[in-house]
């Protein structure tokens, strides 16, 4: 197959498991350079990137910062701006997940969902696109957010109001950025086979059965729409959520 | 990304569909090309695709204002014995007229063509899809103005609106037989169509855009390319915009 995103730079955070190992491996393949956003130092994470580096011929550099701390969010942006190459990619993937009745949600909780799955991404985003602005590249931003954000599932009262504001966000780039070519789209995952999910096993078959396709996301299924939208395959698109759900119609 | 699989796609004379006819050529699909008629630019132009890229092209001709040619050319591509993988439904027809001006006739037509020939025609190609065993990707081609409304397009925009329901319905009914449907919706994009509109009305609509610019034929086709290969093996029942941003 040929190279999608041939000799761009990619940031992706969250990238350590999952659908953000998913989106590494994919963009790795198609020929892009990426930083690797993950909380902190792991060395298996680190050898499995070299290892993928070595064998699609890219450059894959870890970054570590705690999504719920801004100095560390600024360090880290620091790091990247200090190998002056242009940032053609960014995917806010990191994230983390929640469930539980409205009435046991409690409003220290929806902060600490909102600083991680919104706040972080937000405040990270306006690093990435004074980069991209600067170099003037014609950039794509793509926002992980969720179904939950689009169908506001019970249950969901702080993940999925924090998914839906990332949504929302989205398309408020997308209108600000369009003029200087800078893309902005998300993605919205249904139920995906990760180490997030919260539901008990007759929950996922009852939420399967209810998909057109009648089964679960994968990581690889999530990555492959954010490669569509990071690639020039979608360079007349912006401002658009995609369902990659299996069909929850 | 769609190497070695089968493909029908219609409209295939201009525009959407003949940017997406050459890039699935491009990618080494084997391709049923249906369109409306024989030309000789278009003829020759199937023959360069083949020198070009080697890929088996096989012509379909057939109008879609009458049933029984779009039942006698799904006949035609079964006789192939090919299994089909991916269905694109381009062809399309376009009348514009103000709501009180509109006509039994022109909506009847633009039904016909834009609405009733596209599901006789996927009926017939998903027997071919199932036959397989595979599974499959449909795209039907829909409009933000089937989405959105547009002044002077009730019957098309009405037309391209019921194809967005059809869509979702197909994709319900035939998930379980690993058969995606999804919809595009391209909005301005540069091709035949936009030749009468006066240019005034073209540059505020590409204003409106958050791109500032109309769409590229190959730019549908890239996304229709995507839709028809694994790498949305997950999606389903979705309409996706390729029109520059709009804010919706």
């Amino acid at each position: 197959m040929e190279k999608l995103l041939k000799g761009k730079n990619a940031i992706v955070t969250g990238a350590r498991k999952g659908i953000g190992y998913a989106i590494v491996e994919s963009f790795a393949e198609n020929g892009a350079n990426i930083w690797a956003c993950i909380r902190a130092e792991d060395s298996d994470f680190s050898a499995n990137v070299a290892e993928m580096s070595k064998k699609y011929g890219v450059r894959i550099k870890p970054i570590y910062f705690d999504l719920s701390n801004e100095e560390q969010i600024k360090f880290a942006f620091k790091e990247i701006m200090q190998e002056k190459v242009p940032i053609d990619i960014l995917v806010n993937n990191a994230g983390i997940t929640h469930r539980a009745l409205f009435q046991m949600t409690s409003l220290k909780t929806v902060k600490e969902i909102f600083e991680v799955d919104f706040f972080a991404p937000f405040l990270f985003t306006q690093m990435v696109v004074k980069a991209m602005l600067k170099s003037k590249v014609q950039g794509s931003i793509i926002n992980i957010s969720s179904t939950s954000g689009l169908d506001c599932d019970g249950g969901r009262s702080a993940y999925g109001s924090a998914k839906s504001a990332l949504t929302c966000f989205s398309r408020v780039l997308a209108e600000e950025l369009g003029l200087q070519g800078i893309r902005v789209n998300s993605i919205a995952p249904g139920i995906t086979d990760t180490s997030l999910i919260t539901l008990n096993k007759e929950q996922i078959t009852q939420i399967v059965s209810e998909t057109a396709l009648k089964k679960m996301g994968t990581p690889k299924d999530i990555a492959n729409g954010a490669l569509f939208f990071a690639s020039d395959l979608s360079s007349f698109i912006t401002g658009q959520v995609l369902r990659i759900d299996g069909g929850l119609l | 990304m769609i190497q070695g699989k089968t493909a029908v796609i219609t409209g295939c004379l201009q525009g959407i569909g003949r940017s997406t006819l050459d890039i699935f050529a491009k990618s080494g699909a084997t391709i049923f090309a249906c369109s409306l008629k024989k030309t000789d630019e278009y003829t020759f132009h199937l023959s360069e695709l083949y020198q070009r890229y080697n890929s088996e092209i096989i012509p379909v001709y057939f109008d879609m204002m009458d049933n029984e040619a779009v039942k006698s050319a799904a006949r035609e591509i079964q006789r192939h014995k090919k299994n089909i993988d991916i269905l694109v439904n381009i062809a399309g027809m376009n009348h514009d007229a103000m709501f009180p001006m509109v006509t039994m006739t022109d909506m009847q037509d633009t039904f016909q063509v834009d609405f009733f020939a596209q599901i006789i025609f996927s009926q017939y190609i998903v027997k071919l899809m199932q036959r397989g065993g595979n599974g499959g990707s449909i795209i039907n081609t829909s409009s933000i103005s089937g989405l959105d409304g547009r002044a002077g397009q009730l019957s098309y925009a009405s037309a391209k609106s019921a194809l967005v329901a059809a869509t979702k319905t197909m994709a319900i009914e035939l998930g379980p037989h690993k058969i995606r449907v999804n919809a595009i919706a391209p909005g301005m994009i540069d091709t035949d169509m936009y030749q009468n509109v006066p240019s005034e009305i073209v540059s505020a609509k590409v204003q409106a855009t958050q791109l500032k610019r109309m769409g590229k034929p190959e730019e549908v086709a890239n996304t229709i390319l995507f839709l028809a290969s694994d790498l949305s093996s997950h999606i389903t029942g979705q309409v996706i915009r390729i029109d520059g941003g709009m804010g919706a």
